[in-house]
């Protein structure tokens, strides 16, 4: 090896802090000789102890220990250095003078990082130390990259909740959403913003409308559109595109304004409107398959038929279907999240174990209902969070 | 996903093996566009072994789609899986890109709707 390499350190010596820790003074000494003379800042301790308590003060790049010494040996500072997570990522170098085979494997084996005999040439030891320090000047890059990328992330994960929670002010209030009609939901996006919304909204004395509405993806980019979707959808801007109360109308409306993304994203929408003289509701579907009606009986009718979600095709017409609604009559409309929702084994929950629950809570209040239709799905998919966005809308018409 | 691109006459067969899902959009979405560009007037997707579709790929199937369109040019599907085949049917994929259960078909359906 080229000694002029060797006298060359890695790591900027001036400010690398060597500590040692051994109980003999003299060896103490002469080997604090030697780093001082490598340029290190030398901390001393004369046991196990005294090394494990400066160690934690002072958080030196490199720490040399003695192998036997009062109070607290060598190998056991390693142990206790490897068992705190304040300074597990310490380098350690154990320093001994019977190096056998077999203790050299119990010192690694304890937690040190590296071995020095007592009788190495001053060679061995510079290159040693120095390859110390290159590691612990390693650690401390990656340490203070996880450090600089978990700030990065709280704060991003903080800008997220607080979108989150705008997404979640454009949501309806629980409660009477008009006159004879009771409403209830339940939210649960899949990361922290759902690409899932839903509304409802009055159009004038005699009507209302409500939809759901699932854009494609995951995450940031689908939430901003849903919530730009959901704004064009307040009954103040829709009144401007369409002169009736019509879902076919609107989505007619929408289909021409959301067209496929560049990427392949789109929006699934259901949307029905309730007229209060004649107690119809009229619905249309682009691609929404989570609509149904359960009756008094507990008898239940989906709410949908195939259709092209919207942006698929540029001039799509949309069917409209009218139900007649009787008193205690539910619709619930739902995001393909919940009875896509997969068992542990793969298996979706389906929409038949879906009725078979409706039906079971069918005499329960409507705000019963639906957490119990959630709680089942979570039963079945062994986890509160749903690899899909999550929304449920119950209404219940007292007619 | 693993993509094979395999020319036969008057079209291009390509192979996909794998699910056709959002983790798997930018490979779908460059094999396809890749042969648009080069001036294929005629893609012919082999779902034979594709075992999932999610909603990301129904749009990327609507969007390679309407890219053709524009250029004159067609996208077919050859034999779905059954699960597969519910999925398209459930979202009417199936009016925009038709479904054939062999190469020979799917060719002769692009030689008469031309």
């Amino acid at each position: 090896m080229n000694p002029d390499t060797l006298s060359k350190p890695a790591v900027s010596p001036a400010v690398a802090t060597v500590l040692l820790v051994d109980d003999e003074p003299v060896s103490r000494l002469s080997m604090a000789a030697r780093l001082k003379r490598m340029g290190l800042r030398v901390l001393e301790a004369g046991n196990g102890k005294e090394g494990l308590a400066i160690l934690r003060r002072e958080r030196p790049d490199l720490t040399i220990l003695d192998w036997v010494m009062p109070e607290m040996d060598g190998p056991t500072v390693c142990e206790q250095v490897r068992q705190d997570p304040d300074i597990l990522s310490s380098q350690l170098i154990l320093m001994t003078s019977q190096d056998q085979p077999e203790q050299i494997a119990e010192g690694l084996a304890r937690g040190a990082d590296d071995f020095l005999s007592k009788a190495a040439s001053k060679q061995e030891i510079l290159a040693r130390v120095q390859s110390s320090l290159r590691a612990a000047s390693l650690v401390r890059s990656i340490e203070s990259a996880r450090d600089e990328l978990r700030a990065k992330q709280d704060e991003l994960e903080r800008e997220l909740r607080s979108a989150a929670d705008y997404i979640h002010s454009l949501l309806p209030a629980v409660g009477n959403a008009t006159p004879g009609i009771r409403m209830s939901w339940i939210y649960r996006p899949s990361l922290a913003l759902g690409g899932d919304l839903f509304n409802f909204s009055t159009w004038d004395d005699q009507s209302a409308y409500f939809y759901i509405l699932d854009a494609s993806g995951h995450g940031v980019s689908p939430a901003l559109r849903a919530a730009s979707f959901a704004t064009f959808l307040r009954a103040e801007n829709l009144r401007h595109c369409i002169t009736q109360n019509d879902p076919a109308a609107m989505l007619v409306e929408a289909n021409r304004r959301y067209p496929l993304t560049e990427d392949g994203s789109y929006f699934t929408i259901w949307i029905g409107s309730f007229d209060r003289t004649t107690h119809q509701l009229r619905y249309a579907t682009a691609g929404h398959g989570g609509a149904l009606i359960q009756r008094r009986d507990g008898s239940i009718e989906w709410l949908t038929h195939a259709h092209l979600p919207l942006g698929f095709e540029p001039d799509s017409t949309y069917e409209l279907t009218t139900v007649q609604i009787a008193d205690g009559d539910r619709v619930i409309l739902m995001s393909d999240g919940i009875y896509e929702a997969p068992a542990p084994t793969g298996e979706l929950w389906g929409t038949t174990r879906l009725e078979t629950t409706l039906m079971a809570h069918r005499s329960a209040p409507l705000g019963e209902a639906l957490p119990a239709l959630m709680a089942e799905a979570e039963r079945w998919h062994g986890s509160p969070v749903f690899p899909d966005d999550a929304a449920l809308l119950g209404l219940e018409f007292r007619l | 996903m693993q993509i094979k691109e395999r020319p036969i006459p008057n079209a291009v067969i390509l192979d996909l093996n794998g699910d056709l899902t959002y983790a798997h959009r930018d490979v779908f979405k460059s094999a396809v566009e890749t042969l648009r560009q080069k001036g294929c007037r005629h893609v012919i997707l082999n779902m034979a072994d594709v075992r999932f579709v999610d909603s990301s790929g129904l749009g990327l199937l609507a969007l390679v789609s309407q890219n053709f369109k524009l250029n004159q040019g067609k996208v077919s599907m050859l034999r779905p899986q059954s699960y597969v085949r519910e999925i398209l049917g459930l979202a009417n994929i199936t009016k925009l890109i038709p479904v054939f259960d062999n190469e020979q078909d799917a060719v002769n359906g692009n030689a008469q709707a031309a």
